[in-house]
């Protein structure tokens, strides 16, 4: 008994040991940008990467959201901000919606040929985004939306169907089709079914494809630098540029908080609905 | 007035003919009940009453009135569903209320609804509860309540017991009965259970195939069935079905039989017209187990009954009963016997044949012959 009880306690700590060093591997350079960030330049010369700040100072951050220059312009990373704020929100609303609505005709109003329909549709989340990087610039000027943020609204909202179909028609398919049945002979149409008895069940699912796309969008690159220019970029090629434009002294504690500010929202995120994201990916059964 | 009518309703998925025909008539306030082995059509046949499902051709009424292509909504019905199908994001009350909202009904009549049907099935306690804090037999009240809200022309019922422990089973029984009686409402249930469906059922379809192999009355069925597979469905334990070789005799027709204990003769004591041409051949008895008893002394003379001996292979006593098997002409045959007058595996034991509700069936296709 004694031996089984020491033996439990050794395989406890080589796990607690094992998550803590990879904790530690993951959290080191987010230790550091942190520690850098609060550092004035003089400190980061004289001091080594870890070393405490001989006094905190949020000037870095000040500056980087209101007067670093980025290319010519110099008034910080905040407009650029806006700018993403602006791309998610609507992207991310309008593939979840529309990813439901697909999941829900997938699962629950099949028709000929939906099978197909889906399987095609699976292709899209394999599509590198190089490949459609100029039919997609040609459709945009096209539409007169290149270099715009409605364009990369669209652009993203396009791209993340193929994902938020996958995610929704994958939860609605472990619900029994006799409750859509049963609301259809109480009279409820297409919508009313949904919006009355789909989505209120749907909690899980919807965190997982919000979380997915904000994080997608938020820090997607190459979109945000083909199809947008000057002050209506995103954040990622605003930051981009902010640590690429040399202004005679390389500010490494404006980078560092710059590259915080850029990651903020998808850490915010994830922390308020995280505990969601893995219940939202193995739940499916709908009991009750 | 008639209930339900279906006329030479076909039913094709992609290749597969999954209902080959079907004609049912019922009266207004009949209780039909379809009922069949998985994958006879019984349940897509259900659906398509309810609108759930398109008909490939033919044309269902109900109440006289054509419903072919309406949509569910618009066919005056309710279905209780085997999984009970209840939203699981609203309550009890909202679950009830849900038809009838959706049909726009005043919000004080629709509470009165819920009121009356909630003391109706007692789920009253129950009515803010979600259903994932009910136990299975609520559930199943709360998915009656919420197709009694509706006080449809027709009910319809999709296995609506088959997830419920076998007491409650029991109880719940009854109660559709009794709902029934006091309802008059025309219902339609499927079933694959055949004691459920005696003894709901005023009228019985029984299916397979997807075809209506006999279509009458839980008697007429259990008594008269017009061949091997309703005779075997029906009833439990099954009927016995033995072949065996007919003989002619003084008084009309009988029967050879050989087991480990004796050959004998089982007399029908009558004359049958069609097992005339039948005499030297093979055909099959039909026999139902309560058919074959302990020695009764009173019986001893009776038309049609006659006492053999044979020995018994196994035991099994259900209480009231028990089933003793033995085997006649190499086929086990179930008797059911006074548990007193059950006899040890191994021992002979006389038993009683009472051959007045006996029936034949050709031995290969299992037609009935008389």
């Amino acid at each position: 008994m004694v031996n089984q009880g020491q033996s439990s306690i050794f395989s406890r700590l080589a796990v607690y040991g094992a998550l803590s060093l990879a904790a530690l591997y993951f959290l080191t350079p987010l230790f550091v940008m942190l520690l850098t960030s609060l550092k004035t330049l003089e400190d980061i010369r004289s001091g080594s990467l870890v070393s405490w700040p001989e006094e905190i100072t949020f000037e870095a951050w000040q500056m980087a959201w209101t007067s670093a220059c980025i290319g010519v312009d110099c008034g910080g990373l905040k407009g650029y901000f806006w700018n993403s704020i602006s791309m998610v929100v609507p992207a991310v609303v309008i593939s979840t919606m529309i990813g439901a609505i697909n999941g829900y005709v997938l699962t629950q109003w099949r028709f000929r040929g939906s099978d197909v329909f889906f399987a095609l549709l699976l292709i899209g989340c394999f599509i590198p985004f190089q490949v459609v990087l100029l039919p997609m610039a040609r459709t945009l000027g096209f539409l007169g939306l290149a270099g715009s943020i409605p364009g990369l609204i669209l652009v993203h909202t396009v791209y993340g169907l193929a994902f938020t179909t996958l995610f929704f028609r994958n939860f609605y398919i472990a619900v029994p089709d006799e409750l859509v049945k049963a609301a259809r002979i109480d009279g409820a149409g297409f919508f009313t079914i949904f919006w009355r008895i789909l989505l209120p069940i749907s909690g899980p699912i919807i965190v997982v494809s919000v979380i997915w796309q904000f994080t997608q969008i938020w820090n997607d690159f190459l979109f945000g630098v083909v199809y947008s220019a000057g002050d209506k970029q995103p954040i990622t090629v605003a930051l981009n540029n902010l640590v690429n434009t040399s202004t005679g002294i390389k500010r490494y504690n404006v980078d560092m908080a710059a590259a915080i500010i850029a990651a903020l929202p998808t850490l915010f995120v994830y922390f308020v609905a995280g505990k969601y994201f893995v219940r939202g990916l193995t739940a499916g059964s709908v009991k009750g | 007035m008639s209930g339900l009518k279906i006329e030479q309703i076909h039913k094709k998925f992609g290749t597969t003919h999954v209902l080959k025909g079907i004609d049912i008539e019922i009266e207004q306030g009949d209780f039909l009940i379809l009922v069949g082995p998985s994958g006879c059509g019984k349940s897509t046949l259900l659906h398509m009453i309810a609108g759930l499902e398109s008909v490939t051709s033919g044309t269902i009424s109900i109440g006289d009135r054509d419903v072919t292509h309406l949509s569910p909504k618009d066919r005056d019905i309710a279905m209780v569903f085997q999984s009970y199908a209840l939203y699981p994001n609203m309550t009890v009350r909202e679950n009830i209320s849900f038809g009838l909202s959706i049909r726009k009904v005043p919000q004080q009549e629709q509470q009165k609804t819920v009121q009356r049907v909630a003391e109706m099935l007692q789920i009253e306690p129950l009515l803010e509860r979600k259903p994932a804090q009910l136990s299975g037999g609520q559930r199943q009240r709360v998915a009656m309540g919420r197709a009694l809200a509706r006080e449809p022309s027709i009910f319809l019922f999709d296995e609506p017991l088959s997830n419920l422990d076998a007491k409650l089973r029991v109880e719940m029984r009854t109660e559709i009965k009794e709902l029934h009686h006091r309802l008059g409402t025309t219902m339609v249930y499927v079933t694959h259970d055949q004691i459920e469906a005696m003894t709901l059922g005023e009228r019985i379809a029984i299916m397979k195939d997807g075809i209506i192999q006999q279509f009458g009355s839980p008697r007429e069925i259990y008594d008269n069935p017009v061949n091997q597979f309703v005779a075997g469905f029906i009833g439990s334990p099954s009927m016995n079905f033995i072949p065996c070789s007919v003989i002619s005799m003084d008084n009309g027709h009988g029967v050879e039989m050989e087991n480990e204990a004796a050959k004998f003769v089982l007399p029908l004591g009558r004359s049958e017209p069609a097992l005339e041409s039948r005499v030297g051949k093979t055909v099959l008895l039909g026999i139902r187990p309560e058919k074959i008893t302990h020695h009764r002394a009173s019986d001893v003379g009776s038309a049609g009954i006659h006492q053999a001996s044979c020995r018994v292979e196994i035991v099994e006593p259900t209480g009231p009963d028990t089933l003793v098997f033995v085997k006649l002409n190499g086929v086990s045959t179930v008797c059911r016997v006074d548990p007193d007058q059950a006899k040890k595996v191994g021992e002979n034991i006389d038993l009683m044949f009472d051959m007045n509700r006996a029936v034949f069936f050709e031995a290969e296709k299992g037609t009935r012959i008389c």
